[in-house]
């Protein structure tokens, strides 16, 4: 204890930790119907962090490139020690941190934490789960086999629809006109050090702001968290947090060890796609809408209105705390509560349907 | 510059009299561009369908394609404006061939290597004379107009390239285009041939990969018989027939004492146990002399020969066992998740050594055979070690999660309990 006491004295007199201290003791987390909804940020932080811990392990044996990464990538899964299941959870802990991430975006918009004051965390947590969706791009081509490699070859086809800039974005993303060894190396750089970076940033900031501002209580339920008694964050919270890591944990640790991931055939250049190329199912919704759409929309190529309208989905969804301005009031409009339940029945039905086989 | 009239005149007679020669100048035009003719235009108007249709052909005739005109075969003038002049006898126009004057009408370019190199150099040129020691050719020649011409098979009008998917002599239309006489039983009985024989053929593994498998090359009527010598492979060049695609087959009966058996008793080599027509999949439960048993046609029970035929179905019949157990096996593991690419390379040499074993099997020697079944076994065991170790390394991992599960669970309920006792 004389150790740990000193240890702290030590750091305070140094970095004035007190205050912060202070801070996280008298943290509270306000108490209502909803509250399950608080966890859901601090779950895709944990699959994050293994996707991190997982991701340096899975480097010690990678090889970045055409020749070898298919190669390094079945050396690890069959010849280094649980290299099968680093991998597996790898794979499974990137599905699982998206699937969280989209089920937090959705239970903070469905809710209203997005107005003011908390512009600025739902923006750098927008930003974060498209970073999660580059990751989950980027992360697809690595072990170089047949399906993602015709994935990445779509999904990268698609970018060239961009007016004006189409062709460049194409040749930047590719590394040249088609998806080769370059790209790979490309993408493999996105993923484990541009990525990282920036989302490393991202995750410090929107943390911060949580912090700094507290936890957003829905309009609707002011009341009842004032009559419940809030929990401390310090350790009542935390702990509450933990229990839903390991329920996470044991999720992933039970798909990863009987489903585990596959690794297919290597990728041939050559070789015609093979029939059913399909994105990872948190594409599947716009790749889906994409397929419906007939070749020209009044005259304009049906892929580049489709892209269009998803980018102004986008932008609309990413300045909703500034477009709902009743939000500020507690007052939010109908008609974005209503366009948050279109978005989210329109993206689990288009990507249940295409699971289903609806639109072959 | 024009041809006289009277050479025009003399050259169609000479080919619709089954001249050896060319077609007129005046009914040939520059290869590769459509043949300009007033015989298509005047017969397209035409209502009687019988004289309408060969116009309405025209359009895909390779031979209208390559600036060959009607009047190559009928003769006529095909220049001529009016319908008199152009149908003139005179000018050498003679309707409707005879049958029997179809194979040297066609032959008089096609068997013209000179003329034919204006067109296609690499197309082969002996039809003819090959069509002469065919059985139809033979039967012709004795005024037997019920046999095979050139335009029974490849058409007198829209002749399209054998090439061409659409065309009667294409590989999975051939089939078709000789059952129209040959399932004709009524007609065949007339030369002592059954007529069921396409009908045999379609249950054979050949027609079944040229038309499931969409394999070209897969045997047809004329690739035993011949296209245009067609006539049935005699007993000695059975073996030879098959031999061209089943080399290794055939070699190793050429070393079976089967060969000289066979030769002295006037049999077929490989007719005698894989039929004719109907070829089947063949099976290792053929080998014996039991019922429906191949061996047992020549053999019987307790001679030299019924005992290695025991012997090698024995032999083939473990060691196809072991295999397919391996297969399931490491099947089985694969579905859960394994990466079994050893164990797939060891299932690739055991399914190897199978056929070299099937193979082996035509020389009716033991030994041979069991210098294969014996690497199948040792390959099939291998795999099989492979799939035990990776059955041990799920139940590794199974425990092992579930452990992991239970360690996961407590440290949750202990933390539920912790966060009770703490809230109380």
């Amino acid at each position: 204890m004389n150790v740990l006491a000193s240890l702290w004295r030590l750091l305070d007199e140094r970095f004035e930790l007190a205050p912060v201290v202070e801070f996280i003791t008298h943290k509270e987390v306000p108490q209502h119907r909803h509250s399950w909804a608080y966890y859901l940020g601090g779950l895709t932080l944990f699959f994050f962090g293994i996707q991190v811990a997982t991701g340096i392990l899975l480097l010690l044996y990678y090889r970045p490139t055409a020749e070898a990464a298919f190669e390094s990538v079945q050396f690890i899964v069959t010849r280094v020690p649980f290299g099968w299941l680093i991998r597996s959870i790898h794979s499974w802990s990137a599905n699982l941190m998206i699937l969280s991430a989209f089920a937090h975006m959705f239970s903070v918009y469905l809710l209203g934490a997005y107005a003011k004051p908390r512009e600025a965390t739902w923006w750098t947590g927008v930003a974060l789960l498209g970073l999660a969706l580059g990751f989950g791009f980027s992360g697809y081509l690595l072990p170089w086999n047949e399906l993602s490699f015709f994935a990445t070859r779509i999904g990268t086809d698609i970018v060239s629809k961009v007016p004006v800039i189409g062709a460049w974005l194409l040749k930047f993303l590719r590394g040249g006109e088609e998806v080769t060894g370059a790209t790979l190396t490309r993408f493999f750089g996105f993923h484990v050090a541009v990525l990282p970076m920036i989302t490393g940033a991202l995750i410090g900031l929107h943390l911060a702001f949580i912090q700094r501002q507290g936890m957003h209580v829905p309009e609707n339920l002011g009341k009842e968290a004032q009559q419940r008694k809030p929990l401390r964050f310090l350790p009542n919270f935390v702990m509450r947090e933990g229990v839903v890591w390991l329920a996470g944990l044991a999720i992933l640790a039970a798909v990863a060890a009987f489903f585990p991931w596959e690794l297919g055939s290597k990728a041939d250049l050559f070789a015609s796609a093979p029939a059913g190329i399909k994105p990872e199912w948190y594409f599947l919704f716009m790749f889906e809408t994409l397929k419906l759409l007939p070749a020209h929309v009044l005259g304009i190529e049906g892929e580049l209105v489709g892209l269009a309208g998803f980018s102004l989905a986008g932008l609309v969804w990413f300045l909703v705390p500034v477009l709902d301005r009743g939000s500020v009031r507690g007052q939010r409009a109908r008609f974005f509560l209503f366009l948050g339940w279109a978005a989210l029945a329109y993206i689990v039905s288009f990507t249940v349907l295409s699971f289903a086989g609806a639109f072959k | 510059m024009r041809p006289s009239f009277h050479l025009v005149l003399a050259l169609v007679a000479a080919a619709v009299t089954a001249a050896a020669g060319p077609p007129p100048p005046a009914a040939v035009g520059v290869p590769g561009k459509r043949a300009d003719d007033t015989c298509v235009a005047c017969h397209r108007a035409l209502d009687d369908p019988r004289l309408h249709a060969p116009a309405a052909a025209a359009d895909t005739d390779v031979h209208f394609s390559q600036g060959i005109s009607c009047a190559g075969c009928h003769g006529g003038d095909p220049r001529a404006q009016d319908a008199e002049k152009a149908m003139d006898p005179a000018r050498g126009f003679v309707g409707r061939i005879s049958a029997t004057a179809i194979p040297e009408l066609c032959g008089s370019c096609h068997a013209n290597a000179a003329f034919m190199l204006r067109w296609a150099p690499n197309i082969p040129t002996d039809q003819l004379a090959q069509y002469r020691t065919s059985k139809h050719g033979q039967a012709l020649a004795k005024g037997d107009t019920n046999v095979a011409v050139c335009t029974s098979c490849h058409r007198a009008h829209g002749v399209l390239p054998p090439t061409d998917a659409r065309a009667p002599v294409y590989p999975t239309r051939i089939v078709d285009t000789c059952a129209r006489c040959h399932a004709d039983t009524t007609l065949m009985a007339r030369y002592g041939i059954k007529g069921i024989e396409v009908a045999e053929y379609k249950r054979s593994v050949h027609f079944a990969a040229l038309t499931k498998k969409n394999d070209l090359s897969a045997p047809t009527c004329k690739s035993c018989h011949g296209a245009h010598g067609a006539t049935p492979p005699g007993i000695s060049s059975v073996s030879n027939v098959c031999g061209t695609c089943h080399l290794a087959q055939r070699e190793r009966f050429d070393l079976s004492p089967h060969k000289a058996a066979f030769a002295t008793l006037s049999q077929p080599a490989c007719e005698s146990c894989h039929s004719n027509h109907a070829i089947v999949h063949p099976l290792d439960s053929w080998i014996g002399v039991g019922d429906g048993q191949v061996c047992g046609q020549c053999h019987s029970a307790g001679d030299a020969g019924a005992k290695a035929a025991i012997a090698v179905a024995h032999d083939l019949g473990t060691t196809t066992g072991a295999f397919t157990a391996a297969q399931t096996r490491v099947t089985r593991v694969s579905r859960a998740g394994m990466l079994m690419d050893d164990a797939q390379v060891k299932l690739e040499e055991a399914h190897q050594a199978l056929v070299l074993a099937q193979v082996e099997i035509h020389t009716a020697d033991v030994v041979r055979v069991q210098s294969q079944t014996k690497q199948i076994m040792a390959a099939a065991t291998a795999a099989e070690k492979l799939a035990a170790a990776a059955e041990k390394e799920l139940r590794y991992r199974r425990t092992g999660l579930f452990v992991s599960l239970v360690v996961i669970a407590l440290a949750m309920i202990a933390l539920i309990f912790k966060i009770r006792a703490m809230e109380r």
